[in-house]
């Protein structure tokens, strides 16, 4: 890193850079999330399912994400694991209206914390029990309970309830988000 | 075998939903066009009230309308082209089809009446202008019954009553024109003219007339009207209505029958069963057909029989799988010892394990998913499950015989030329080589014979064979020389004559060898015990030369030793000079 850059990086004109990722099933709604952190003349209104993956870059108070946005379609899952060495922070959504494929998405969350690329590192992942508005959503806490997070003992985890459409949520997420990559970046550093 | 439980997750069950349902009465369909899919279920209630079509969103109860009658046959069609695409839903039930759109009572279909016997026609006539006794009608229309004659269900109902309610129930009737309707026995849809996903489809229906209706899906008339030998209890139909089509009819007589487009010779292709069908699939070309005789047959299109797999309890009912995302085809076959099995054509699978008799399924896309299958079980229970994304199903996994690694090919070095000539030598000389081997053992045997023979004369033994004199001998040399100590064992083997005037002597080169004792005088011997004699013997020749040294035990007044022991003596040390 040059002298300039680390310089405007002490100022806080220009911020440290972390990739993460975005998964989730089909319909859950991580592009909408997503959609909600762009700045407001980026934002796009009809958001329809996204084929294969999308890259959005957006900030938060401290850090720059790029975000890779994956599709969740069945068919496109297993393209999620090519991409979980670069990322240093997860993001997981979940439909909480959708009962039925509470099992698809712990199944999937199983398989992405099996992957040797992940079993081993200590990395962030952020949960969204996203659809709270939804009539029959069951709570964070319920989701939580149904995805066995409790289970997860090697990597920091955190899961609020949002919902993409307001953007209830999503800002107490990513601050937690930030929080944690800050930590990692810092020891990387070390 | 893999546990299913790595193959299927569960969804969501519900052991008290309830539902009293077959696989005909389970359908799966996106029926308000948004996506998610919804399971529509036709509900026997109890069986004779509180009949019900259910819809399920995601796992919730969504509507439920009330079905008069009990429900044979549940399916979902496009009838018209308008969008959103929303499919109705058609429901058999006695003579009728009620078909819901957007969830609402849309149209009753009733089937062509059929017609009534002239004679039982003339006396419901005449018992309306009181011409005719209902008690002689009664007995008319019985053996009007006897001779084999279809009649009307209100005679039959009359037929049934006790003499004292015959009255009423005829001047309640009398006025009202006699019907003869026949009841739906099963239902399908067929494409009209396109192959779409969404396309306008006809509904296709058998009935317990014996005949097979096609129905048009805007006008609601009868296009086709086919007749079978007997009852169809089960369909299978595809192609399409204005091209070309092919239903594959299962009948209540244990006979398949396929129907063409412009075919009117049923017989052809006919498939007779061994016993009543409980099930029929088309998967791919072959049509799977499962019978109260615990088997599963496929036979061709053509009506050839592939295969029988018979099953380890009865088959209460057969569901397609067609996963296009894997293109994955298979057969379940839900058993009555609470398992469904998957047949991926005739091999076994998958075993689902359930805690209760399987009596429907459906395997489609659910919600969202595209893998699911839906139960409903004889309790009454319903069961989501979902093939994994991951879940991989091995031909011949858990299929009887040789096991798979029997198929391993082994890592055979080539054949080397002396391999190849040796093989040829052998195949040419076979019968000489074998005569050699026979000659040889049988000499080999000759002289072993001989040898024993030889040494039981000479009593060379160590071991007495003389009856009179059961001795046993053992020798042992202890030491490393140039002086061993050599030690005689003799043991009186008899059990109670004991032995007398023995001696032991011993046959050695005196070159080599010097015994300190050469004649040991061996006391009488007790039977059963063991004797220790022994003697110090000095080696004479220091450049490691050992030989054999013969122990005698002889009988005094006897040329013949009674025993004979050889002991090689081990190499002796050389004399250390200090």
């Amino acid at each position: 890193m040059g002298f300039f850059d680390s310089l405007a990086q002490w100022l806080g004109v220009k911020k440290k850079e972390v990739n993460v990722m975005v998964v989730g099933l089909d319909n859950s709604g991580k592009t909408t999330i997503i959609n909600h952190f762009k700045s407001p003349d980026a934002k796009s209104h009809d958001i329809v399912p996204t084929v294969g993956f999308s890259v959005e870059r957006f900030k938060s108070k401290a850090l720059a994400f790029t975000a890779f946005d994956m599709s969740g379609q069945g068919r496109y899952r297993n393209l999620w694991e090519q991409y979980y060495k670069e990322c240093d922070g997860i993001i997981f959504v979940i439909d909480s209206s959708d009962k039925l494929r509470m099992v698809v998405a712990k199944d999937e969350l199983n398989l992405l914390l099996e992957n040797p690329e992940l079993k081993n590192r200590t990395i962030p992942i952020l949960f969204f029990a996203n659809k709270m508005d939804a009539r029959d959503a069951v709570s964070s806490v319920k989701c939580s309970h149904l995805l066995e997070l409790q289970a997860i003992s090697n990597k920091p985890w955190f899961i609020c309830a949002s919902n993409a459409l307001t953007g209830d949520g999503l800002h107490e997420g990513v601050e937690w988000l930030t929080d944690q990559l800050k930590v990692v970046l810092q020891k990387k550093k070390k | 075998m893999a546990s299913s439980s790595e193959k299927w997750l569960d969804a969501y069950y519900d052991p008290v939903a309830s539902l009293y349902t077959f696989t005909q009465c389970l359908t799966l369909s996106d029926i308000q066009a948004d996506g998610d899919w919804k399971l529509i279920v036709a509900d026997l209630g109890t069986g004779s009230y509180d009949m019900k079509l259910k819809v399920y969103k995601n796992t919730t109860l969504m509507s439920e309308h009330t079905i008069i009658d009990l429900p044979t046959g549940v399916v979902t069609f496009y009838m018209d082209t308008l969008t959103p695409r929303t499919p109705a839903i058609a429901v058999a039930s006695g003579p009728y089809i009620y078909v819901y759109k957007n969830l609402r009572p849309y149209f009753k279909f009733t089937l062509p009446p059929l017609e009534i016997h002239p004679v039982e026609e003339d006396l419901w006539n005449q018992v309306k202008d009181e011409q005719v006794n209902v008690h002689s009608m009664r007995e008319m229309l019985e053996t009007l019954r006897q001779e084999g004659a279809a009649l009307t269900v209100r005679s039959l109902r009359l037929l049934q009553m006790d003499i004292g309610n015959v009255q009423n129930f005829v001047n309640l009737h009398k006025h009202t024109p006699l019907k003869k309707q026949t009841v739906i026995t099963c239902l399908a849809t067929m494409k009209k003219s396109v192959a779409d996903e969404d396309a306008i489809s006809c509904l296709v229906l058998g009935t317990e007339n014996k005949s097979i209706y096609i129905l048009d899906p805007e006008a609601f008339t009868v296009l086709a009207t086919m007749n079978l030998p007997n009852v169809p209890v089960f369909l299978s139909v595809n192609g399409l209505f204005d091209v070309d089509y092919r239903i594959v009819v299962s009948c209540r007589n244990g006979c398949v029958y396929t129907l063409k487009r412009g075919s009117t010779d049923v017989t052809r292709n006919m498939i007779e069963l061994n016993s009543h069908p409980v099930g029929m699939e088309r998967v791919n070309k072959n049509i799977y057909v499962g019978c109260m005789d615990e088997t599963l047959h496929c036979f061709t299109s053509k009506g050839k029989k592939l295969w029988t797999v018979r099953l380890p309890a009865g088959i209460t009912t057969i569901e397609a799988i067609d996963y296009k995302p894997k293109s994955f085809t298979a057969v379940l076959v839900a058993l009555n010892n609470q398992e469904v099995h998957i047949y991926k054509e005739k091999y076994l699978v998958d075993i689902i394990k359930m805690d209760d008799i399987v009596t429907g399924m459906r395997f489609g896309r659910f919600g969202r998913e595209d893998g699911t299958l839906v139960m409903s079980t004889k309790r009454g229970g319903l069961y989501v499950k979902i093939l994994k994304r991951t879940a991989k199903f091995e031909e011949k996994d858990m299929s009887a015989g040789p096991p798979a690694s029997q198929n391993v090919k082994l890592n055979v070095p080539k054949k080397t030329k002396l391999f190849v000539d040796q093989t040829q030598r052998e195949r040419e000389n076979g019968v000489a080589m074998h005569r050699t081997f026979q000659r040889d053992l049988a000499q080999l045997r000759l002289k072993v014979m001989r040898e024993y023979v030889k040494v039981l004369d000479n009593s060379l033994n160590p071991i007495s064979s003389d009856p009179m004199e059961p001795l046993k001998l053992s020798a042992h040399v202890q030491g490393i020389g140039p002086t061993f100590k050599f030690t005689v064992k003799l043991q009186n083997t008899s059990l109670s004559q004991a032995t007398t005037d023995l001696l032991i002597t011993f046959d050695f080169d005196d070159k080599l060898y010097n015994f300190h004792k050469r004649l040991i005088q061996v006391p009488m011997l007790v039977p059963g015990l063991t004797y220790d004699f022994d003697t110090f013997v000095d080696c004479l020749n220091d450049k490691g030369i050992t030989d054999n040294v013969k122990v005698y035990v002889l009988k005094q007044g006897k040329s013949v030793p009674v025993l004979t022991g050889v002991v090689s003596m081990p190499v002796s040390e050389s004399i250390v000079v200090v």
